[in-house]
């Protein structure tokens, strides 16, 4: 039973994820919108470059999807609804979400265009840039749960959400996740503007559709993932758990992708200045207030 | 009878004999870092074989482990170190043309 | 058999073979990813071995690592697609040897040692969690603390290598923008 509710919130999580895309990059909201462009995809023809790594560009799109449906199987929508309760859930979503990187240099690989090459191997740049500062958070609200289990992160936000005890590490997290999903500003890899789409430029058909649908789950993991760090998960007052789930999830995905539209897009390598000289300062005097707030003040 | 031990030795024995090939037949320094990397994998692989058959109390073994995993960092970040500097000054990483360092 | 070899020997074997797929392919991007996947599978193992916070670790980690490996390839290889089936290696009967005796001692060893009883209560993953962190700001905090120095040092010592002398000029490559830490690369 609550495989199916899982399957089913996912799908629904997803379709509004890629309505709310959609509105941000064209500002028109299309509720069919995603139903359309699939269509219009599906009946594209399927183009295979010329020289191209076969393996790697087959691969490429569907481990992405994989990667980010697996980062999904920790997130808990209410008291026992969660694929798989890890003891080192925290962990496990940086681990999944490790191979978006394998599978965008993949990706960028195989098709032997320059965009897209160029698009991978920017991917793998933003993400040292932005690594540190999903894992330092990260790190913080583990020491507040005293434990690595999803589950026992959101109880332990029963008297005070994540976001107030330590606001610091939200908007660093909040930063390194836009990164990590590579929405708009950090939207280097597939950089419409200027790399012609990127990693995504060679992709055409049912593939290209495997590509967007796999960043849509990542764009929902990623803020399912901020939901469960600080904002409390399914904690909320009249509601239902799974109802609060659903509203914070969505409302996040909105607030990234229609707030980033609004901001130009960074340069790669200010993007790794920022990260390395203020970025993982400011991480690691956040695990150290925490620190401090855990043993002083325990909410 | 100790079976999951033995095959578990057997598939690291294996990762080591690969490593090994590689580290020595290989003629660029990437490849030969590859090849360590697959040795210490195998050592990785070991320690927590030991730990999990032999030694589950002793959690000190899953502390080694993570040492490892440190080594296996940093002899990449100072391989690539050197590559780079090698690079710079001569325009290859072929460790082919490295003779000058047998003195 | 047990669940658990089926999939220490699926894992096992996978590891091993995308080891050798390491040295066989041309392309060096591929290389770079067998050993990723073959690292991957050893996580699994450790999973299957129900050392959790290791596997997830190992996982985690080899994914970067091995993608940092795959530019490194592409920027110092001669011929990173494999294209021009370029040959790499020496030595050739020297290291084939030396490889097959190294596997064929491990397995002997394994084989004929007597291991003695086998463990089978192990403690459960949170509990491994919760034990391996007193474990490592306890007795060995001064281990891990060093650990620490020598990736610092590391870190250090390899920017150090890498940085281009500030009294040195230029290697008389051509100019391709004003990026110079891009510029090493061909």
């Amino acid at each position: 039973m609550s495989t199916v509710i899982l399957l089913l919130s996912l799908a629904l999580g997803t379709y509004v994820v890629a309505v709310l895309e959609q509105w941000a990059s064209t500002n028109r909201l299309r509720l069919a919108g995603p139903v359309i462009s699939a269509l219009r995809l599906l009946g594209q023809e399927n183009i295979l470059p010329r020289k191209s790594d076969r393996l790697f560009f087959e691969v490429g799109p569907v481990l992405l999807l994989i990667a980010a449906l697996l980062s999904l199987a920790i997130i808990p929508l209410a008291p026992g609804l969660i694929a798989t309760d890890l003891a080192t859930g925290a962990l496990f979503f940086n681990a999944a979400l490790a191979y978006v990187l394998v599978a965008m240099i993949m990706a960028g690989w195989g098709p032997d265009g320059a965009y897209g090459m160029i698009g991978g191997w920017r991917f793998l740049g933003q993400l040292i840039a932005y690594a540190m500062l999903v894992v330092m958070p990260i790190t913080t609200v583990a020491m507040r749960a005293e434990s690595l289990s999803t589950i026992d992160i959101v109880t332990s936000q029963e008297m005070l959400w994540n976001i107030a005890y330590q606001p610091l590490g939200f908007a660093l997290f909040v930063f390194a996740g836009m990164a990590m999903a590579f929405v708009p500003p950090f939207d280097l890899p597939v950089a419409t503007g200027e790399l012609a789409g990127g990693v995504e430029a060679e992709y055409t058909g049912a593939r290209r559709i495997v590509f967007r649908l796999g960043r849509m789950v990542l764009i929902l993991s990623v803020s399912s993932a901020i939901v469960v760090f600080y904002l409390g998960g399914w904690l909320g007052p009249w509601l239902p758990a799974w109802a609060w789930s659903m509203i914070k999830i969505l409302s996040v995905a909105a607030l990234m992708l229609l707030g980033g539209r609004m901001l130009p897009r960074i340069r790669e390598a200010t993007l790794l200045a920022w990260c390395w000289k203020l970025g993982i300062p400011l991480a690691l005097a956040n695990i150290f207030l925490v620190g401090i707030l855990v043993l002083v003040v325990p909410l | 009878m100790a079976i999951e031990l033995i095959v578990t030795l057997i598939m690291a024995a294996g990762l080591f004999g690969t490593g090994v090939y590689g580290a020595l037949s290989q003629t660029n320094l990437v490849m030969i870092m590859m090849g360590i990397e697959l040795i210490l994998a195998a050592g990785l692989l070991n320690l927590v074989a030991f730990w999990r058959y032999l030694h589950p109390e002793a959690i000190e073994a899953q502390m080694f482990v993570l040492i490892v995993m440190t080594v296996m960092a940093v002899e990449m970040a100072v391989g690539f170190g050197v590559a780079i500097a090698r690079f710079r000054s001569r325009g290859s990483v072929e460790m082919e043309e490295a003779r000058e360092l047998k003195g | 058999m047990s669940v658990q070899l089926v999939f220490l020997l699926a894992f096992g074997l996978a590891a091993v073979w995308f080891g050798i797929v390491v040295f066989r392919t041309h392309s060096m991007v591929r290389s770079a990813l067998a050993l990723l996947f073959s690292q991957t599978a050893i996580g699994a193992m450790f999973l299957v071995m129900q050392t959790e916070f290791l596997g997830v670790l190992q996982i985690m980690m080899m994914a970067t690592e091995m993608s940092i490996m795959a530019i490194f390839m592409v920027m110092f290889m001669m011929d990173p697609g494999g294209l021009g089936e370029m040959d790499m290696k020496h030595q050739r009967k020297l290291s084939l040897g030396a490889g097959i005796l190294a596997f064929a001692g491990a397995t002997a060893l394994a084989l004929l040692a007597d291991w003695g009883p086998i463990a089978t209560e192990i403690p459960d993953a949170g509990e491994q969690v919760r034990l391996l962190g007193f474990e490592l700001l306890g007795r060995s905090m001064l281990i891990f603390e060093s650990a620490g120095l020598t990736i610092l040092t590391a870190m250090i010592a390899a920017t150090a290598m890498a940085v281009q002398a500030a009294n040195r000029p230029e290697p008389a490559a051509p100019d391709r923008g004003p990026d110079r830490g891009k510029q090493h690369g061909h």
